[in-house]
């Protein structure tokens, strides 16, 4: 059995575990315009990052993005999940697949077609200017509501998949059982449907919440130049200023927001779920 | 508590028919099963009358009141459902009280009745468990505690007793009655097991194919089944395809001919004897046959005869030792005699006799 992990454990050490530590230990170097970096064990990297009023807005509105939009994901995803996990048709299997035609298609293919949709000139404007609803296109693109709409059509199909599965284990006479003893559609799902489903709730946000942290073409091309997320921000520092210790140092700062809320909001979800 | 009518109820989809104009009434604190081999629309009628499944026609009724529209949470029936469907996050005690807590009975009273069902069931000190953590008999009688703490005008049963192992289900089988009766519910039970029917049941509903066949005690539906399904559901019987030859007279399809009940009963093609109302002798009246087996079972002996080509089912309590019945092997010649009143014509279904089979 051993045996069988070595070759697993031999890529996640050689293709991740190595080139997060050379990450890291570029963090700790110091810029130098000339020679790009000098060898150092410095913290001023991270120290600036967290000083600096722009990087922290930065941190703010990732977060931001990111809560809002796994929020948003749970609210749609779970009746999405739940009609999914409950539907016997024959068409099941094509809901399935419909569910995931989202990430058929390439990110920047797919923000393209938001652009094309939300833009000055785009449909949705061509088609309230025509009615004669709206005289001024409506600025659409380029606000922070597309950028989570972007993300959101990236993100629900996880979510509803992740979400399906386990209710999916939850036997069906049990919301009858609820029904039986008088609870309303509503109070069983209270009481019995979303307490048995906390684990994939959980599952499904941290992966969620997980892709909203890091997202990169969307915020970029959705966003426009003037909104930042950290993913470009960590991309701007390697490519266009060639900071690479303080790229590495925003990089590690994403990885350990990140880490750190995902483990704070499973643990409170595990507790509540009373798995003993 | 009240009563229970089901009112020409149907249940038709697509291409096929699972329940057809089901007419029911069941008495204050009666217990009524519903019997009949699977697929025959018992589970069906019984998710009608808890509101899982909507009639296509027809009425229900329970305490007078037509809740036919109603939802299941506006229908006050406490249901056993067959894998018991207790709620695997909540204790013991959380279960039980669940129904109370919806119906918004005080604290107070509520921990009393959850005290009080869970005594009845013998689960005193398991209140704090989760269920996982019980036997599945235990689990068993959470359920039925759930479903009866909130002291429901029906008490609806689906095949409760199919999980659990034969020993337990004969004890759970008498639990199950004396509770129903101590605490007068109206009780519908759907089984496909005849001899949980009949040992617990007030009136069997015996059905086939959507279709009420016969509705009567345990007794009834044995001595006077309606029609040949019936005859052969119930109990064993010799169930024979022929001809009703005048007067008292039955001609079977290899041209054995038979007595049989004189009087102009239901005109039917097939006629029911009932194995034990044989007798088999070696010498006095009765008509000619051959053994073709013998079959000893201990307290009973089954006797399998030859009428001139027709085979008959013979049951007696095994002879004593010395009796010359005793020494009787296959090949023998005996004397097969019943009284003609015990021989019944009844109308029968393509389908109805196990050799209809093809």
């Amino acid at each position: 059995m051993a045996a069988l992990l070595l070759p697993a454990t031999l890529l996640v050490l050689g293709l991740l575990v190595a080139p997060m530590a050379m990450l890291f230990r570029i963090s700790l170097n110091r810029y130098d315009a000339a020679q790009m970096m000098q060898e150092a064990l410095t913290a001023e990297n991270y120290l600036r990052a967290l000083a600096d009023p722009y990087y922290r807005e930065v941190l703010g509105t990732t977060l931001g993005v990111a809560f809002t939009s796994t929020l948003l994901a749970l609210l749609i995803g779970f009746p999405a999940a739940y009609w999914l996990a409950r539907m016997e048709s024959r068409w099941k299997s094509l809901a399935t697949i419909l569910t995931l035609f989202p990430l058929l298609v390439g990110n920047v293919v797919r923000a393209a077609g938001w652009m094309a949709l939300l833009g000055r000139d785009g449909a949705i404007n061509a088609g309230l200017i025509g009615m004669g609803l709206i005289a001024e296109p409506w600025p659409m693109l380029y606000t922070t509501g597309a950028v989570i709409a972007g993300i959101l059509a990236v993100v629900a199909p996880y979510m509803i998949l992740t979400l399906a599965a386990v209710i999916e284990g939850i036997p069906r006479g049990v919301e009858e059982a609820a029904a039986n003893l008088g609870a309303s559609p509503m109070t069983a799902f209270r009481r019995v449907v979303l307490p048995l489903a906390l684990p994939g709730v959980a599952a499904g946000c941290v992966l969620v919440f997980i892709l909203c942290m890091n997202a990169y073409a969307t915020p970029v091309l959705l966003g426009g130049p003037q909104f930042k997320m950290m993913a470009p921000a960590v991309y701007d520092q390697f490519v266009r200023g060639t900071n690479w210790p303080f790229g590495a140092a925003l990089a590690f700062l994403l990885l350990i927001v990140t880490l750190a809320l995902t483990i704070i909001g499973s643990t409170i979800l595990a507790s509540r779920s009373r798995s003993r | 508590m009240g009563t229970l009518t089901l009112d020409a109820i149907s249940r038709r989809y697509a291409t096929t028919i699972a329940v057809e104009r089901v007419d029911l009434d069941v008495a204050q604190g009666e217990f009524v099963a519903l019997l009949g081999p699977s697929g025959c629309g018992k589970t069906t009628t019984l998710r009608m009358v808890a509101g899982f499944v909507p009639p296509s026609s027809g009425r229900i009724l329970i305490a007078g009141r037509d809740v036919t529209k109603a939802p299941p949470h506006g229908r006050d029936t406490g249901m056993v459902f067959q894998s018991y469907a207790l709620f695997p996050h909540m204790t013991v005690g959380e279960n039980v009280a669940f129904g109370l807590e919806m119906r918004k009975v005080a604290r107070a009273e509520r921990d009393a009745r959850v005290r009080e069902a869970l005594r009845l069931a013998r689960l005193d000190g398991l209140a704090d468990r989760l269920p996982r953590q019980l036997s599945g008999g235990q689990q068993q009688r959470v359920a039925l505690a759930r479903a009866l703490v909130v002291n429901p005008a029906v008490f609806l049963l689906d095949e409760p007793l199919s999980n659990l192992d034969a020993k337990l289900r004969a004890e759970v089988r008498i639990e199950i009655r004396a509770l129903q009766q101590r605490l007068g519910l109206t009780t519908l039970f759907v089984t496909h097991d005849q001899e949980e029917a009949l040992t617990m049941a007030d009136r069997l509903v015996v059905m086939e194919r959507g279709r009420v066949r016969q509705i009567g005690t345990a007794e009834a539906l044995y001595e006077r089944p309606a029609d040949a399904f019936v005859a052969g559901f119930i109990g064993r019987c010799n169930l024979l395809r022929g001809t009703p030859e005048a007067p008292g007279q039955f001609r079977t399809a290899t041209g054995a001919l038979l007595p049989r009940l004189p009087l102009a009963a239901p005109a039917g093609s097939v006629l029911a004897l009932r194995p034990e109302r044989i007798t088999v002798a070696t010498e006095g009246t009765g008509l000619p046959a051959r053994l073709m087996a013998v079959t000893y079972l201990g307290a009973q002996t089954e006797y399998h005869l030859d009428l001139a080509g027709t085979r008959l089912l013979a049951i007696a309590p095994t002879p004593a030792e010395g009796d010359p019945r005793r020494a009787l092997a296959p090949g023998d010649a005996v004397l097969a005699h019943w009284d003609p009143a015990e021989a019944r014509l009844l109308p029968a279904e393509p389908g109805d006799l196990p050799d209809d089979a093809t």
